[in-house]
């Protein structure tokens, strides 16, 4: 009888072995560069596309409007295509949390618009005359009350997150127009010193030497680390990519890394000088990294995939969904929040037609999530997905801004890359997930 | 031994038998009980308390919002200068100003049934007024304005069917569809009206035009009204009461006799009085945008509760899986869906720039803003997000309670604060509506899908 059993269950434990070798992608299992390149084509062929779609359709708008106009790759252009798309990357990066756990924030888009008024609000020398970085700090913890409670409602209320920031969104544009008072607020670029900090966040930059500098520090400090931690692996019998491939992924970064810098470091003014970095890349870099770490490196990174997957599962294996939930949205509020500092360096005078105009963003930033190839069911999906859609957004506004087209094509234009997004992520997953 | 294997082989059919026929019992009383207490009812004291029970149980209907009108109507009498918010003309604006939201909430619940979400309606709304305003324009088209009309809605039926049809078909989210399209129909919307300076208008002088222009703005005669109220009552009352002793012949479920009168009796009270109201005012007459809405209402009442396309609408709602195997054609009913839930939507957008005094700008309407505000009337009124409950009636009182709560904070005259409580009171009571339906229906056996 025992006999019998050893027998039955004996080649059960190679088939186990075997489905648990074919799930993984092969790319993870490379030793060696050809076999990583291998598994890479073949993980793209199987469906799971990742970047690509949207890196190709980078690729598509750029040679579409370079041809239409041969402005749009000067460098000058693409440094004003990046500060317009950096408020949709970073909108489009706080989104990512709540559909990464399934569920939807549709108020980032007045999050933004109330943290841009507080901000403003504060600084001002006739006002409360707070120094710029306890405005930004004031500015943020309220967003984090914001999503913590937006967070709260849905996840121990359990009420449904599209109705509850729904109406948060609209209690939110009566609050921004409240803190607004008057009919505006500005940020101007004068003597006080408060104000001139918020207003060169989005207009400011490094000078060119810094600009290098700064770039050699970083790729310094990131190469190495990257290095060091695949080393790590390799050492302790971990897999890991082999050491070409590291080697290769940390050159294209610091090559990429060069030329950003050296497109920035062109004179971009049409009267005087304006060359270097501007702030706004290293800002929506270091919050690109940090959500990145967060989501893929701890455990409430892995435990908003795993509730976004499958929430029951979940549940099961012990997941605090109500926490994970609220945190959440906490976190997409604040990237709105960072979003919004943005917002108001950028507009300088807030309105109370910019505050109503800021509920468009959100859709903006759902388009840019999903076209950058998050997935809207939850459980899958990356930070980075959000600054590539941004970018595609971005570089669609500009592009027909340039080539002379009116505000309503863009708005089509940029509908339709949605459309055709969304069937794309649908026919490329077609079978990966039954809906009746 | 032969004989203990025999008592264990007879002994296993048994039990189970047991076990089937009490399994058989616990179904029927579960059906049973699944069938709301208040339509067995056979006598009007049966009835009161069977209805009490249900409210109790947490399936509370309509009356959360009736409760929410007749608690706004109070508190803003009470509260603004003069207790100037119940009069009649007041009250008549007040449903003017509903309007759109009303009928695209009626739009929105259609798809919400469903299951599914369509954000368009407000852009698509938009873009069915302005042709029709386009097409009514003097010189040129100068269609009548009854094909202008039909032209509008066959348009917007033609986007709603290429929606449900990406969306059944495709079975790409309608979250995202209908995204799509609301930023697509406002780019066309905004081409239509000529860029982002257009302007289209229509005019009480011109009678073709007119007929458009009075759609909310317009007043029907004072005796027309008595007289088509009469009418109306007659023929709703007659309906009912053959409709009821039919199936009381037939030996059907029937509601008691004197529920029906009551009900009648009740609908003659709220006509006279309705039409009495629209007597007050400066320019007497009934406005015709009441019975456009009553019409409305009926239509999509008739539609989602008396046919087999209603039927199959709260079935996909309630359950895809179910619904396909017994043999539903899903994508079928999904397309039809969306096109006429634009359908409406595009007779909302009429009715809007008529409200608006004949005019259609870009600036008439955010888009954007109507269809957040159709889907909080919808969920006011105690349509279910997630499909399968709700009825038409909820987007009309939902429509009338949001166009109620903006109306009173701009009559208060709280200066810089009335913007912005514009914005506050709908969301709060959104948020409110959504926590008395979660908090009620909690540990509710029946409803909306179980949620981790």
């Amino acid at each position: 009888m025992s006999e019998a059993t050893s027998v039955e269950t004996a080649p059960e434990t190679p088939a186990s072995e075997v489905a648990a070798v074919a799930e993984m992608p092969p790319a993870i299992l490379a030793r060696t560069l050809g076999d990583y390149v291998r598994g890479s084509v073949a993980r793209v062929r199987g469906g799971d596309s990742g970047v690509l779609p949207v890196l190709l359709g980078l690729i598509v708008v750029a040679v579409a409007f370079q041809i239409a106009n041969g402005k749009f790759l000067s460098p000058q252009n693409l440094v004003n295509l990046f500060e317009q798309s950096s408020i949709y990357m970073l909108l489009a990066m706080a989104e990512i949390f709540a559909l990464l756990l399934g569920e939807i924030d549709l108020s980032v888009g007045l999050v933004m618009a109330l943290s841009a008024v507080i901000t403003a609000e504060l600084v001002q020398p006739s006002g409360s005359n707070l120094p710029w970085w306890a405005a930004i700090l004031v500015a943020l913890l309220i967003c984090c009350a914001i999503g913590a409670i937006q967070g709260t409602m849905v996840a121990r209320l359990k009420m449904p997150s599209f109705i509850v920031t729904l109406g948060g969104l609209l209690v939110l544009e009566g609050v921004a127009i409240i803190v607004l008072g008057g009919t505006l607020v500005g940020i101007g670029n004068s003597q006080f010193n408060n104000e001139v900090v918020i207003y060169n966040i989005y207009l400011g930059h490094f000078s060119p030497l810094l600009s290098w500098i700064f770039l050699a520090v970083v790729a310094v400090l990131a190469g190495g680390a990257v290095w060091a931690a695949d080393a790590r692996r390799r050492r302790s019998g971990l897999v890991a990519p082999p050491a070409s491939v590291t080697a290769l992924k940390i050159l294209v970064a610091a090559v990429a890394g060069v030329v950003v810098v050296a497109v920035c470091n062109v004179n971009r003014a049409h009267v005087g000088t304006i060359n270097g970095l501007p702030y706004i890349i290293p800002i929506v870099g270091v919050v690109l990294v940090a959500w990145t770490i967060l989501l893929q490196r701890t455990r409430f990174g892995r435990y908003v995939y795993a509730i976004g997957g499958n929430p029951e599962a979940a549940r099961r294996a012990g997941v605090e969904l109500r926490r994970v939930r609220t945190w959440g949205f906490v976190l997409a509020s604040l990237t709105a929040g960072i979003a919004g500092v943005l917002f108001a360096s950028w507009q300088v005078t807030l309105t109370t037609n910019i505050i109503k105009d800021a509920n468009s963003y959100v859709l903006l930033a759902v388009a840019a999530a999903v076209i950058g190839g998050t997935s809207l069911f939850g459980g899958r999906g990356k930070t980075i997905h959000g600054v590539l859609g941004g970018l595609v957004i971005g570089g669609i506004y500009n592009g027909l801004y340039l080539i002379g087209v009116s505000a309503e094509w863009i708005d089509i234009a940029v509908a339709l890359v949605l459309l055709s997004a969304g069937t794309i992520d649908v026919l490329s997953r077609r079978g990966a997930q039954g809906r009746v | 031994m032969a004989l203990t294997e025999n008592d264990a082989l007879t002994a296993v059919p048994e039990a189970e038998l047991a076990e089937v026929q009490a399994d058989l019992t616990a179904a029927r009383g579960s059906a049973l009980a699944d069938v709301p207490a208040d339509v067995l009812a056979q006598t009007l004291g049966q009835y009161l308390r069977a209805s009490w029970q249900r409210i109790r149980s947490g399936d509370s209907g309509i009356l959360p919002v009736l409760l929410g009108l007749a608690l706004v109507a109070i508190v803003f009498e009470v509260i603004t200068p003069e207790n100037a918010y119940l009069r009649p003309s007041n009250l008549i604006y007040i449903f003017g100003l509903s309007t759109v939201y009303m009928v695209l909430a009626m739009a929105e619940t259609v798809v919400l049934l469903l299951g599914e979400i369509d954000l368009s309606i407000g852009a698509v709304a938009l873009m069915g007024g302005a042709i029709a305003f386009k097409l009514v324009q003097h010189p040129k088209p100068d269609l009548p304005w009854w094909l202008a009309i039909l032209i509008s809605l066959v348009c917007c039926g033609l986007i709603g069917t290429l929606q449900g049809t990406l969306v059944s078909r495709l079975k790409i989210p309608s979250f995202v569809v209908t995204l799509g399209g609301y930023l697509l129909f406002t780019g066309i919307l905004i081409i239509i009206l000529g860029g982002a300076d257009g302007f289209v208008s229509v005019s009480s002088t011109i009678p073709n035009q007119a007929v458009i222009f009075n759609l909310v703005q317009g007043d029907i005669d004072q005796t027309v009204s008595w007289v088509g109220l009469a009418v109306l009552i007659v023929i709703a009352g007659a309906v009912m009461w053959l409709r009821n002793a039919a199936r009381r012949r037939s030996g059907l479920v029937a509601p008691p006799a004197s529920l029906v009168a009551i009900r009648i009796v009740l609908l003659a009270v709220v006509g006279v009085v309705v039409v009495f109201i629209c007597s007050q005012t400066f320019t007497p007459g009934v406005p015709e945008v009441i019975p456009i809405v009553l019409a409305i209402l009926l239509l999509w009442t008739m539609g989602l509760q008396r046919t087999r396309f209603g039927r199959y609408i709260y079935a996909i709602g309630g359950n895809p899986e179910a619904a396909r195997r017994a043999g539903v054609n899903l994508a079928l009913v999904r397309t039809a869906a969306f096109a006429l839930c634009s359908v409406t939507a595009g007779f909302g957008g009429i009715l809007l720039g008529s409200f608006f005094f004949g005019q259609y700008s870009t600036n008439t309407a955010d888009p954007g803003q109507v269809v957040l505000y159709a889907v909080a009337a919808a969920v006011i009124g105690g349509t279910s997000l997630f499909g399968g409950r709700g009825k038409a009636i909820h987007g009309v009182l939902g429509g009338l309670l949001i166009g109620g709560i903006a109306y009173g904070v701009s009559l208060l005259q709280l200066g810089q604060l009335s913007t912005p409580l514009t914005y506050i009171l709908p969301g709060a009571v959104l948020l409110l509506a959504v926590l008395v339906d979660v908090l009620s229906r909690r540990g509710a056996r029946t409803g909306s899908v179980s949620r981790v």
